[in-house]
This record gives structure tokens, C-alpha cells and sequence, in this order.
């Protein structure tokens, strides 16, 4: 059964993997706009070879991870004050809702002036731009916490740090999740933002250096790296969020 | 919120845990209890001046309409809510607070429970990490508690695995590993089948019937209050407040069948259910 | 009264107009000194000579077309393609992988290859942030579609509906609530990228400004360029949300926002 539904769904990779045998049989070499795939390969292993792929490539997970990181404990507190008092939440809701509408691209300018070129400008960046979704998500987990669930332990007498620490955390962890996992690419996307838009580093300035010397081949093999990188931070995070929740039941609304 | 100094449960003896006795059972007594909440137009009084005594091992029934604050005086009784006046006593002592000697069971068991939690663990919450119970004791009391509801074989699976009947059950479960002298019950049958509730009341009868802790037990099925109770207490009126209070004096113990087929028990149904819906007619 | 009060949410409005006067205040008295931060004073200042050069407005102008122009785009193509896999298995079981996979590359890493085939022109911008629309819109129409009734299928082929009429006649008006949420994804996405792609390729619109406006160590206009985007953002929204409850207020719960 689970042979026939591999076969059914990489049946649909049919039309990407024609396309791009297609672009290899049609496409020329030394074509500038489009180079057929074997060349990314070469041009990004080229860059391998001459040891510019990998600190790239790490930078750009360092800053990425330790954006994320930031993201949710700020995100989380964030949210807990919001969610756990409604006056809060009114007052701040237009300020966050600006913030959340705000294109992150239009937000590196002022904080490059502001903060200057190197990492802790890119986290910043970073964090303002994707931790919303992990305020709002939270924010929500704990409006609809049960009532009954304070009450339940309350009555067995648990004193207040265990009610928050057996009870109440744990059941706030699905919606945070939920928010983490929106989050995430959201730190990739913008991730590579900063890096192409100030050059400073990392993959996205790989990126658009090649676009600047004109190396076709390169710029795709990168964007194909690209897209390597951030299947595997999703998948990662699928992973851990279906570990974590491994002991709750399962979620009305996968995906 | 303050946290209240509990009075320590007896500490137990060496051997299995005792189950309260007549003794140690304990009653409530409240005078002039009045909770007023805030609503949408200001505040707004449930319940008014309301007087209630409940023996030591009685079993009460609360009975009354949607809205007439039969959930509020549980609330109270149990130290969720804080009564605006009026004083409330349980065994002698003020409540402020949940009172460790008594545990609410609530209607709404899916939310009640911990979906992370085995059903084990579930019932074993509410002995953690206290001082006066070793892990040993804690594992015998929560194995010996779901054999008394009959869930020993489910003890490992998810609650959200169980059907609802038996969620209400391991919900009970918990409540009874704490050995609490009061059990204070709202409507917790009430989302159940005909069969899972007779079985469940017989079960909570039996274990009545060994221990007997206080029950204070909010319905709003009439045939229930009867057959459970030694006493049915209507509320009524908004703000409420006890209209009658119907003693139950059939025999013990009770049968769905036997006891619901005696004349005294249907006499006893009309009563309640004239004190029930004719008081302000509609 | 009340209810319109709150409708206006009153702390919320305060609480804007107190971030911005601390800043005011911080700027003014010294306590925060950066050497680019300007007063908010400053910025609307320059907001207000940027417009009546015109700079400033047909920069705006400029993205905000191209945002449409892209957005239009998206719609079309990712409304029938979402509806196509929906409802025809033989697109559904050829596409579904490859869609997966293409739309969960980051979009902004196609930005740099849009110029380098495209070339530095307003056409580029258009096409990568049409690209960048269209996959929330294709998601949630797929979604959308997918999540229509059974029996409304059966209802149209009770009245034996060309599959054309099918589609808009009963299709698409029951997916309409996800379809829509889609579009409003892909509008802010269109916008995004369209900034994204001016501050790197092509020299026109608020994206560009900005970038320059940085590089020239202006802060006080770049700030109210970047007000403008934030505005322009809230502001399509804004307009799409409203266009929709105008023209199909029941479709949605009552008071429903976001």
C-alpha cells in the first residue's frame, strides 16, 4: 500500500523533473540566462572547492538559529501578557498589528542606519519581522485555555507554581508550536533578506553576488542550495513538533 | 491569588492508607452566603442570602432551573469562588480557597483532565510532590483508586482514547486518591448515556457506601437526586436561594430497579419535581 | 455608544499616540541619541516636503501599481490553478509534488534570478512578485475548493452544470472565504516582494528610495518612506477587506477580522 502511494505522489514530480530534464537536453552551456542544470551543480561545486560555500552556508544557519531562538522566547512571553489580559491586548493590537503589516525588506534600511552592518542587525531584523506569528499564536493558546482546567487544579490543591507548571504551560505548548512552525520560515525568508540586501554574508550574499558577476549557473545551483536548506529547517521542525506533541491528541488541522 | 493554608490531612499510618470514618467526615454550614459577580450591567447577584448545612457523610442533592445558581453554591462550597458575604464553614473552619479536604468533580471531564498525561498520571496529580504522601503510598492510592472505578487495564492510555464515561470516571478517579472528605459533584453524569450514568451512580453509591465522605452533588435530573440522595435541596429565583429542602428516607442500599419501582419514590419525584418548576411557573 | 467606542478601540489609538510621543520626547531631549534616529517631528516633516516634491508620491505610486498589476496576475493564474487541481485528478496527482516543493522555496531568493533573466526593469518586479502571490492564493483556493461539500457537487450534477458553470456558479462562491484569505496573502506578498525587488534591482518605486535615501545618510526621509510602505500595507488590506464584506457581507461571521 505505502509503495503505491510513493509511487502515486512522486508521480507528481513528473512535471519538475521534465521540465528540468527538458531545460538539460535544450539548454546550451554557456547560455546567460539559462544555463542548463548539470552547470549549477559544477559552479556550486566550484564555490565548495574554493571554501566560500560552507562558512556561507553556516553563517547563514547560525544567524537563522539564533534568530529563531530569540523569536520564540521574546514571542512566547510576548504572548503570554497579551493573551492573559484583554486590556493589554486591546491597547497594543494596532501597534502590533503595524509592526506584523510592516515589510520586513523596508525595515533593514533603518536598522543598518540604526544598528550598523553585522549579525545583531540581521537578528534584529530577523525577529521583528517573524516574531508575530508566535505573540499571536501564543496570545490565542492562552485565551482558550480551558477554565475548567485552572479550576481542576485548583481543587486538587496544587499550589500556584505546579498549577502553572503541570497544567498550565503544557497546555499552552500545542499553540506555541503552532506559532514556531509559521515562524520558521519566516526566519529563513527573511533570514536571506538581510544577507542579500546588505551583503554582509551568508547565502543570500552569495546570491546576489552571482547576480552581479552575471554567473547564471551559480545563481540557480545557489537557489537550488537554498531550497535544500529550507526543506530541511521545515522538516526539522515538523519532526520536533511531532515529538513534542507526540502525547497529545492529534491536531483537527494538519499542515 | 492567595494561597491558603491548608490543614494537613491526617497523617496516615504505617500500613494501607485508611479511608476516612464516620469521624472524620466532615458537614458544611452556611449562613447568609450571598455571591454577587460582575456583569454586563454592573454587579449582579446569583445567589442571596442563602442559608445550607450539610451533614457529616450525607449525601445532598442540589436541584433547581438553568441559571438559579445551583453550579455558583458549589463554587463556594469548593473555594473556587469567594462568597461577597455571608460566612462558610466546613468542618468548623472558614473556606477561603480550595479546601484540601474537599475535591469538585466537574461536567466538563475532557477539559478536566491533562490530554498529556497518561490516565495513570492523571489520577496521580493531585498527590505529587506532597510531603505527607511517599511515592509508594501515591502509586498504591492511584491503582487502588482506579480499581474502584474499574479502569486498572486502561491505566497507560491517553484520556482522549477513553469514551466520555469512562473520562468521567478516571476524573473521579483522581478525585477519590485524594481520599477527601468532601466530594463536591456538578452534574458530572450529565453528559452521559442512560446505561454509563445508572452504572456510575452505583459505583459512586458503593464508594459512599464504604468511606462515607459528603457528597454535594448539583443535577438536573430529578429521577438522579432522588435515587442518590438522603436529602434533595431546591434552589430557586434569581438572585437564588433554597425554596425547599425534601429529606429522602428510602432505604439503603438502593436499587435502580427496586428502589425506583416503591411508591415513596415516585411520591418523592412528584414533590421535587412540583418544588422544581412550580414556584414561578413558565 | 459603547459599542462604536470600542469599535474605535480608544486604548489602543492611545497607545500609538504615546509610542510615538515618547519618541518625540526621547529624540528632543536627548535621552536617545543615535546619530540616525530622527524625531518623529522630523520624519512627517519630510513626509510632507517628499510629498509636495512628488518624489515621494511617485515612488509610492509606482509600487503600489506594480504590487496590483502582480497581484491581478496572481489571482488569475493561481485562482485556476488551485481550482484545476482541486477538482481534476489527473492535474492533482501530476502537480501536487512539484507545487509542494516550488512553493516552499523562500521567494525572496528568486530575486536575483529574476534579474539576471528578466534584467532591471519594472517587468522583472512584476514577474517575481507575481511568482511570490501566487502560491498562498493557488494554496487556499485549493483548499478551498477542497473543502466544498459533497453535496454541492451532487447538486450540480443534479442540474447536469457544464463543469465551467459548475465552477462559477457553485465552486466558487462556496470557496470563497479561503480563496479570499489567499488573495489577502498574496496581496501583502506581492507588496513584499515588490519592495524586495526594487531595493535590488530595479531603481524605481519606495524599495528603491529607501535603500537610497540610507546610502545618503537621509534618515528622516527614508523613515517616512518606510511610514508610507507600512501605510500602503495596512492600507490594501484595509480596501480588500472592506471590498469583500461589501460584496459578500454574509459570507463571513460577523465581526470577524484578520
Amino acid at each position: 500500500m505505502s509503495a503505491q502511494r510513493w509511487l502515486a505522489s512522486s508521480a507528481g514530480l513528473l512535471p519538475l523533473v521534465g521540465l528540468l530534464g527538458l531545460w538539460e537536453l535544450l539548454g546550451t552551456a554557456d547560455s546567460p540566462y539559462f544555463p542548463p542544470p548539470s552547470t549549477w551543480w559544477n559552479a556550486v561545486e566550484l564555490l565548495n572547492a574554493s571554501g566560500v560555500l560552507l562558512p556561507e552556508l553556516l553563517e547563514t544557519m547560525e544567524t537563522f538559529a539564533l534568530a529563531l531562538a530569540v523569536a520564540i522566547v521574546v514571542g512566547s512571553l510576548l504572548g503570554l501578557a497579551i493573551g492573559a489580559l484583554p486590556p493589554l491586548q486591546r491597547a497594543t493590537s494596532p501597534l502590533v498589528e503595524f509592526c506584523r503589516t510592516m515589510p520586513s525588506a523596508a525595515i533593514v534600511p533603518v536598522a543598518v542606519l540604526l544598528i550598523g552592518l553585522g549579525r545583531s542587525m540581521a537578528i534584529t531584523v530577523v525577529v521583528f519581522a517573524a516574531v508575530w506569528p508566535i505573540v499571536l499564536n501564543t496570545a490565542a493558546a492562552v485565551r482558550s485555555l480551558s477554565p475548567v482546567l485552572h479550576d481542576a487544579a485548583r481543587t486538587l490543591g496544587l499550589p500556584a507554581g505546579a498549577r502553572v507548571r503541570k497544567v498550565l504551560a503544557p497546555a499552552l505548548v500545542p499553540g506555541l508550536l503552532l506559532g514556531v512552525r509559521v515562524a520558521t520560515p519566516l526566519c529563513v525568508i527573511v533570514t536571506l533578506l538581510v544577507e542579500m540586501l546588505t551583503g554582509t554574508g551568508g547565502i543570500g550574499s552569495l546570491l546576489v553576488q552571482a547576480q552581479r558577476n552575471f554567473i547564471s549557473a551559480q545563481a540557480f545551483g545557489l537557489l537550488v542550495v537554498v531550497g535544500i536548506f529550507g526543506y530541511l529547517v521545515n522538516s526539522s521542525v515538523n519532526l520536533i513538533e511531532r515529538r513534542l506533541l507526540r502525547d497529545w491528541p492529534p491536531r483537527a488541522t494538519a499542515r | 491569588m492567595s494561597t491558603v493554608a491548608h490543614a494537613q490531612p491526617a497523617a496516615e499510618g504505617a500500613g494501607p492508607p485508611q479511608p476516612p470514618t464516620e469521624e472524620q467526615a466532615l458537614g458544611y454550614a452556611c449562613r447568609g452566603v450571598t455571591v454577587s459577580m460582575p456583569g454586563p450591567r454592573g454587579k449582579r447577584a446569583i445567589l442571596s442570602a442563602l442559608d445550607f448545612e450539610v451533614e457529616p457523610g450525607e449525601i445532598v442533592m442540589v436541584v433547581g432551573r438553568s441559571g438559579t445558581g445551583k453550579t455558583t453554591l458549589l463554587r463556594v462550597l469548593g473555594g473556587l469562588v469567594p462568597a461577597s458575604a455571608g460566612t462558610v464553614l466546613l468542618g468548623g473552619q472558614v473556606v477561603s480557597g480550595p479546601p484540601a479536604s474537599a475535591v469538585t468533580v466537574f461536567q466538563d471531564y475532557a477539559h478536566a483532565l491533562l490530554p498529556w498525561r497518561s490516565v495513570r498520571r492523571n489520577v496521580a496529580l493531585g498527590l505529587e510532590g506532597r510531603r505527607d504522601c511517599s511515592r509508594v503510598e501515591r502509586d498504591q492510592r492511584v491503582a487502588r483508586a482506579l480499581e474502584v472505578v474499574g479502569l486498572a487495564a486502561r491505566a497507560d492510555d491517553r484520556p482522549w482514547r477513553l469514551s466520555g464515561g469512562m473520562q468521567q470516571r478516571v476524573q473521579i478517579a483522581r478525585a477519590l486518591a485524594l481520599q477527601p472528605r468532601v466530594l463536591l459533584m456538578d452534574e458530572p453524569f450529565g453528559a452521559l448515556d442512560a446505561m454509563t450514568k445508572a452504572s456510575l451512580q452505583d459505583q459512586l453509591l458503593e464508594v459512599h457506601g464504604r468511606t462515607a465522605t459528603t457528597i454535594v452533588f448539583v443535577t438536573h435530573d430529578i429521577d438522579e437526586a432522588v435515587y442518590l440522595g438522603d436529602r434533595v435541596v431546591v434552589i430557586d429565583g434569581q438572585p437564588g436561594s433554597i425554596t425547599q429542602e425534601i429529606p429522602v428516607d428510602l432505604p439503603r442500599p438502593r436499587d435502580q430497579l427496586a428502589t425506583k419501582e416503591r411508591p415513596e419514590f415516585l411520591e418523592l419525584r412528584r414533590r421535587v419535581y412540583d418544588a422544581v418548576g412550580g414556584v414561578h411557573g413558565g | 455608544m459603547a459599542a462604536r467606542l470600542r469599535w474605535l478601540n480608544l486604548s489602543g489609538a492611545l497607545t500609538m499616540i504615546t509610542v510615538v510621543g515618547a519618541w518625540q520626547l526621547a529624540v528632543d531631549t536627548g535621552l536617545v541619541d543615535l546619530d540616525y534616529l530622527p524625531a518623529p517631528s522630523e520624519v512627517a516633516q519630510a513626509g510632507a516636503s517628499g510629498l509636495s516634491s512628488g518624489e515621494l508620491g511617485s515612488a509610492a505610486a509606482h509600487t503600489l501599481a506594480v504590487s496590483l498589476v502582480a497581484w491581478l496576475i496572481a489571482l488569475v493564474v493561481g485562482v485556476a490553478a488551485g481550482v484545476l487541481i482541486a477538482l481534476w485528478r489527473p492535474a492533482r496527482v501530476t502537480l501536487t509534488a512539484s507545487v509542494e516543493i516550488l512553493r516552499t522555496l523562500p521567494v525572496v531568493a528568486f530575486v536575483p534570478i529574476a534579474v539576471l533573466i528578466v534584467g532591471l526593469s519594472t517587468t522583472m518586479e512584476i514577474a517575481v512578485a507575481a511568482w511570490a502571490a501566487m502560491w498562498p492564493i493557488l494554496v487556499n483556493t485549493r483548499g478551498g475548493v477542497d473543502a466544498v461539500p459533497a453535496r454541492l457537487h451532487e447538486v450540480a450534477a443534479v442540474f447536469r452544470m457544464t463543469a465551467l458553470r459548475r465552477v462559477r456558479v457553485v465552486v466558487l462562491p462556496a470557496a470563497a472565504p479561503l480563496v479570499l484569505v489567499g488573495a489577502r496573502l498574496g496581496l501583502s506578498f506581492a507588496l513584499i516582494v515588490t519592495v524586495v525587488a526594487e531595493m535590488i534591482g530595479n531603481p524605481a518605486g519606495l524599495g528603491y528610495q529607501i535603500v537610497r535615501l540610507q546610502q545618503a545618510l537621509r534618515p528622516d526621509e527614508m523613515f517616512a518612506a518606510v511610514v508610507v510602505i507600512g501605510l500602503l500595507g495596512i492600507g490594501l488590506n484595509a480596501a480588500l477587506l472592506a471590498l469583500t464584506t461589501r460584496v459578500a457581507p454574509d459570507m463571513f461571521e460577523p465581526g470577524r477580522r484578520a
